[in-house]
């Protein structure tokens, strides 16, 4: 059963001649216990499908079904409780809040769904144990490490048994060491059936996903299956083929790998006239 | 919902603690007009209670004359207002004969003419200004119903030589001695005994009778010659032979006067009830104006607090994206802050209170003032910051509540 089905969802901001497409007719279909790897540099519309996703933005146009039921006109309240129950969140920024302990951290959206105190603690401390956090119970945010903090963070996203995982960019701000105790964790969630719908700049991270969407100017330009453990085909092929981006691509944001996404001619041309360099260890800038 | 409630104040109480000064200045308003509001309150309170007691003291049926118009009634002798400043002023003096004709109005048991005579009193050479010199008949004592401590009260028989009974206060203010029975003091350059101490008067703080353990008493035939017959008679007590006649002989008393003073009213007659009724108007009258005050501060703080929750939403802008996020109904991020808001508002007021109880204290101990604090005030103040905490906390509560999750999340 497909827990997402996207169908022909476009953003709009902006009026008349100002206006901005984010998202142009975008048909998109996740089934369950996919782990999708979400890329595209920045501005190919990534966040604004994630926020749709999400439920924290609202299509102008299009179809959205989640778990089987129109969400793509919610009210905002609506929209609360639907997240609340059906969707977990992991930013980049990992977003706890610092004034609570990891504990209170993860038992923050029971609380908000009217789970009482001593039920939702017990449910949050086993979440806690889950991510290899039980000896952090009582740690502020301040006191833990990066990839311990978006450990709790992951708790969090699981304390409510939400049918859809979305991380955005969730090892952005991680050293390689709480990237790989994050994306582990991630792919054990996967391997236990749940959904997971990440975005990443980092190619490697792809041999964890068992597909790959690419976005570019607010369509998905290419959609892979890969084998978990390997790099996405049009990763490897521009890992392999794209030499390094300039600085004015980096300052413009564009990331090598995106100049070495496929089926743009003018893309694949640009890919053939350059060296080889490895850019596995490259990432995206926001 | 209500372990949420709970999750909410234990924010709040963080957030505000968080930022201790801020915090205090925000509840500076509301510190204030709590603190004015329970500490008049109780004053007043206090003061009414003093003459209570006073007026039980008295009996209900001591019937009081002044002269002036201090109060205006209807048709069935209620008292309607009181002319707190006029009735002073308007012109109208009891005289000699007003006292008599009082003295023989039917069911009259007896009739006292207090006149204040004016000038000090020189003791071993320092002269004293502040005890008031009261001229008096014998009767004095029974018609307050108090009992001197030492000595005695002068009798008809001594009635014109210069003996001198005194109040408490003048005892140890002006002999420095407890039973100064015997001293002497100079007067209007006579030479005056001191006979007798009056046991100390319950009188009652801020009301409108004379302080007569601040008092001097000489009797009032000395105090006619003293002055030359000028010595004004400012209040003439009277006692009905029986206490439950005292509407008619004060009626009777009324018209008595009345037609000495040419069919004018230029006079009062007060029972003693009533007169505790201006005193309590008069308190009434204070306790409103202040409690106004009060109130344009309570305003004051809570537009401050309103003010602060409008900073605090901004600054808080990701924390709210996060809690939207995650799942928080826009209604749970306004009770949020709708909650924080009260906490504020109500720790200011629980502050203000302790502070009144303070007061309280130090009025008691420096001053003749009993002021009670009763529960009813505390409970008024408590729900008072309530009411200003929830009223003030809307605005910046709906404003966090409305703000897309989007926007906010972005908000560093």
């Amino acid at each position: 059963m497909s827990v997402i089905e996207l169908q022909d969802v476009s953003k709009l901001y902006g009026f008349g001649d100002a206006a901005n497409v984010a998202l142009d007719e975008v048909s998109l279909s996740i089934e369950q216990g996919e782990f999708v790897a979400v890329m595209g540099p920045s501005g190919s519309g990534k966040s604004t499908l994630m926020n749709i996703i999400g439920l924290l933005d609202r299509p102008s146009h299009g179809s959205y079904n989640l778990n089987g039921r129109k969400v793509a006109r919610l009210r905002p309240n609506q929209a609360a409780k639907y997240r609340r129950d059906t969707i977990g969140f992991i930013f980049q920024s990992f977003n706890l809040l610092p004034r609570l302990m990891a504990l209170e951290n993860v038992a923050l959206p029971l609380a908000y769904k009217g789970v009482g105190l001593t039920r939702r603690t017990r449910l949050a401390s086993d979440m806690l144990a889950r991510v290899g956090l039980q000896h952090r119970e009582y740690y502020y945010p301040w006191q833990l490490s990066g990839g311990q903090r978006q450990c709790v963070a992951i708790a969090r996203a699981l304390v409510n048994d939400p049918a859809l995982i979305i991380a955005d960019e969730p090892t952005g701000n991680l050293d390689s060491a709480g990237s790989r105790l994050v994306m582990e964790l991630l792919s054990e969630l996967h391997k236990s059936g749940h959904t997971i719908l990440f975005v990443t700049h980092n190619p490697e991270l792809t041999r964890y996903a068992s597909r790959v969407v690419y976005m570019h100017d607010g369509t998905i330009i290419h959609d892979e299956k890969t084998k978990i453990g390997e790099v996405a085909q049009a990763v490897r092929r521009a890992m392999y083929n794209v030499s390094r981006t300039t600085v004015e691509d980096d300052l413009a944001g564009v990331s090598a790998l995106m100049n070495a996404v496929p089926s743009h001619d003018n893309a694949s041309t640009a890919l053939a006239s350059k060296p080889r360099k490895k850019t596995s260890k490259r990432r995206g800038k926001k | 919902m209500r372990s949420l409630t709970r999750g909410n104040v234990k924010t709040a109480i963080a957030s505000v603690r968080s930022a201790k000064w801020r915090s205090l200045l925000t509840m500076m308003g509301i510190i204030i007009g709590i603190v004015s509001v329970v500490t008049v309150v109780s004053i007043g309170e206090g003061v009414k209670r003093q003459v209570v007691s006073q007026m039980n003291h008295l009996g209900k049926d001591l019937i009081t004359v002044r002269p002036g118009q201090l109060v205006n009634r209807d048709e069935k002798g209620t008292i309607t207002g009181v002319n707190l400043f006029s009735g002073y002023t308007t012109t109208g003096a009891l005289s000699d004969k007003d006292v008599s004709s009082i003295q023989k109005t039917k069911g009259v048991k007896l009739a006292v003419p207090l006149s204040i005579v004016t000038g000090g009193i020189d003791v071993d050479g320092k002269t004293y200004n502040n005890a008031s010199i009261i001229g008096t008949t014998p009767q004095l004592p029974e018609a307050l119903k108090q009992k001197i401590a030492y000595g005695d009260f002068f009798n008809d028989s001594d009635e014109n030589q210069n003996g001198a009974i005194i109040g408490k206060s003048v005892a140890t203010g002006i002999f420095d001695d407890d039973i100064p029975l015997g001293r002497s003091f100079e007067f209007h350059g006579e030479e005056f005994i001191v006979r007798g101490v009056f046991e100390p008067f319950k009188n009652a703080t801020l009301s409108l009778d004379t302080d007569f353990n601040n008092a001097i008493f000489i009797p009032y035939p000395v105090a006619q010659e003293l002055t030359e017959n000028k010595a004004a008679i400012y209040e003439v007590l009277a006692q009905p032979n029986d206490p439950d006649q005292a509407n008619t002989v004060a009626a009777a008393i009324k018209d008595n006067v009345k037609s000495n003073h040419g069919n004018q009213e230029d006079f009062t007659v007060l029972k003693q009830g009533e007169s505790l009724s201006v005193t309590s108007n008069i308190l009434n009258l204070l306790t409103r104006l202040i409690g106004g005050i009060a109130a344009i501060s309570l305003l004051v703080g809570g537009i401050g607090i309103m003010n602060v929750m409008l900073v605090s939403v901004t600054e808080r802008m990701h924390e709210i994206g996060i809690r939207k996020a995650i799942g928080a109904t826009s209604r749970q991020i306004r009770n949020q802050f709708l909650i924080e808001a009260t906490v504020l508002s109500v720790a200011g007021g629980v502050i203000g209170v302790i502070i009144s109880l303070v007061i309280n204290v130090m009025l008691r101990i420096f001053t003749d003032i009993e002021p009670v604090i009763s529960w009813q005030v505390v409970a008024l103040a408590a729900g008072v910051s309530l009411v200003v905490g929830i009223i003030f906390g809307t605005a910046p509560a709906l404003k966090a509540a409305r703000k897309d999750p989007i926007e906010a999340l972005r908000h560093e």
